[in-house]
């Protein structure tokens, strides 16, 4: 019992003194320029009128609209691609330096021609996280049908599975795992497109929502926007983490 | 089932030779419902032969016929049951058992779950068949998946190994239960062992084999009546025939 909170409070402790120190070099103390760092106070004050106009709703579920948007489109490109790469090896090698070259290009690089080819809104920006975790999601998904156990795959043959079964019923449940961890990294790579997506190409969503901020001189909303990309952040890898508590295989 | 064996020869490419020939001129006959052991030391191709007769490899050259067909491909006419435990992780102990029955097509979703639940009854199992296999000890996997090759009526059963990491105690449990449901269901089984007392316990026939290359050094016959005593006089000459004989080829 007394393990119990002590674990739960170890966490907590390093938060708090960041908090302290950061409200005595603002607030307490006056040492740093609120134009330079505004503190704790200015930023709860700032996340109250947010919530209240509702524009910090909003604009997180602009946000999340645009991630899962991308998320979606790369997982039914990525997914079945990958089961396909995995499984056929001559279109894997086909494919193989394609993937190579385009995995490394940051997705902020695709900015200029997400701008050239679906101009100001939306898209952009869910082409931007599409690029960003199609990769993942394919490398993933590959990985994972390739390292379906040989055995496993026998045994479904010898007890008469005909090829499309081996896929469905064999393949598919063992790669889930894989693909599961895939999507994980690339909703982490999702967020992060999302708001330099919106930094420039976008009037809406947190990333947009921060940069105006600053140029408007409120840097409490600045960090309230960062602080929410955090959470939002927390929260998927909560859920993600769960998920793979749940496949146990 | 009966199987035929003729003429077989597998050989792999190798990076040091050009070819690493594993079987050698292996003819044998399998009659339908036999039981018989490939024993010999590891290295000496009795897994690559069952892999063979499985359809699972393809012979380099000769052919394999079980019931009257030529092997080209695995069938649900000969299961497989692997050393490794091989029971899908992510289905249940009954999921598991009926896999071969919904792969084939067999009976209906309840006919289907009775009989697995009768079979499963029959080995001690049925409180686990909600149980996933990660829940299962050793012994209880390979027994799952001895019962989901049996409910799928395989006429064939190609054992590789399947008790070798199992404790004694357990080894000799599953051995005694295998030749139950072997009498009940009168399948051919080409069990896969390089345990001599496992040979002599199980096999009416024991293929011995010799290694580099793999060929047949011997065919025993074993005439013991059955349930056989390991501590009976007849069981132990045989055992010491067999050691020896496997000696000589080293």
């Amino acid at each position: 019992m007394l393990d119990n909170y002590r674990n739960k409070f170890i966490p907590l402790i390093l938060p708090i003194c960041i908090i302290l120190i950061w409200y005595l070099i603002t607030e307490g103390t006056g040492m740093v320029n609120p134009y330079i760092l505004p503190g704790p106070i200015t930023v709860c004050q700032s996340a109250w009128s947010l919530i209240l106009s509702g524009k910090l709703l909003t604009n997180t579920l602009d946000t999340l609209y645009k991630v899962f948007g991308g998320l979606i489109l790369a997982s039914i490109v990525a997914i079945p691609l990958g089961i396909l790469l995995g499984w056929y090896k001559t279109l894997e090698d086909i494919a193989t330096l394609v993937i190579s070259v385009l995995r490394p290009i940051p997705p902020v690089a695709w900015i200029p021609f997400s701008i050239l080819w679906f101009g100001i809104g939306m898209f952009p920006a869910v082409f931007i996280i599409f690029m960003g975790c199609v990769f993942p999601i394919l490398v993933y998904t590959i990985d994972g049908v390739k390292r379906t156990d040989k055995v496993l795959i026998e045994s479904a043959q010898t007890l008469g599975a005909s090829d499309w079964n081996v896929l469905k019923r064999v393949i598919l449940p063992s790669a889930v795992p894989y693909v599961v961890s895939g999507l994980k990294v690339g909703i982490g790579i999702a967020l992060m497109c999302t708001i330099s997506a919106e930094m420039v190409g976008s009037s809406s969503g947190l990333g947009y929502m921060i940069l105006t901020a600053t140029s408007l001189f409120d840097p409490g909303t600045t960090v309230v926007g960062m602080l929410d990309i955090g959470l939002i952040g927390i929260i998927f890898d909560f859920v993600f983490t769960k998920a793979q508590d749940r496949i146990f295989w | 089932m009966s199987i035929e064996i003729k003429n077989i020869n597998k050989s792999f490419k190798s990076k040091k030779t050009d070819q690493l020939s594993v079987l050698e001129n292996i003819n044998l006959t399998i009659e339908d419902g036999e039981l018989v052991c490939l024993l010999g030391p590891s290295g000496c191709g009795k897994t690559t032969l069952l892999r063979l007769i499985a359809g699972l490899d393809q012979p380099t050259s000769g052919e394999i016929v079980a019931n009257g067909e030529v092997v080209k491909k695995p069938s649900g006419d000969r299961a497989v049951i692997f050393q490794q435990y091989s029971l899908f992780p992510w289905l249940t102990v009954l999921q598991n058992v009926t896999f071969g029955l919904e792969m084939t097509k067999k009976g209906s979703k309840e006919e289907n779950i009775a009989a697995a639940e009768r079979y499963l009854t029959s080995v001690g199992l049925i409180d686990f068949k909600d149980s996933y296999p990660h829940e299962l000890s050793g012994g209880m996997k390979q027994r799952v998946a001895i019962i989901r090759s049996l409910l799928n009526h395989s006429p064939i059963l190609l054992m590789d190994e399947p008790f070798s990491a199992l404790d004694m105690q357990n080894r000799h449990k599953l051995q005694a239960q295998l030749i139950g449901v072997w009498k009940r269901f009168e399948n051919t089984i080409v069990f896969v062992t390089h345990d001599v007392d496992e040979a002599v316990y199980l096999a009416d026939k024991i293929v011995i084999l010799d290694k580099n290359p793999g060929r047949i050094a011997n065919i025993v016959d074993v005439d013991i009546e059955r349930p056989r005593k390991r501590e009976s006089e007849e069981f132990i000459a045989l055992q010491e025939t067999i050691v020896k004989d496997l000696d000589m080829g080293d």
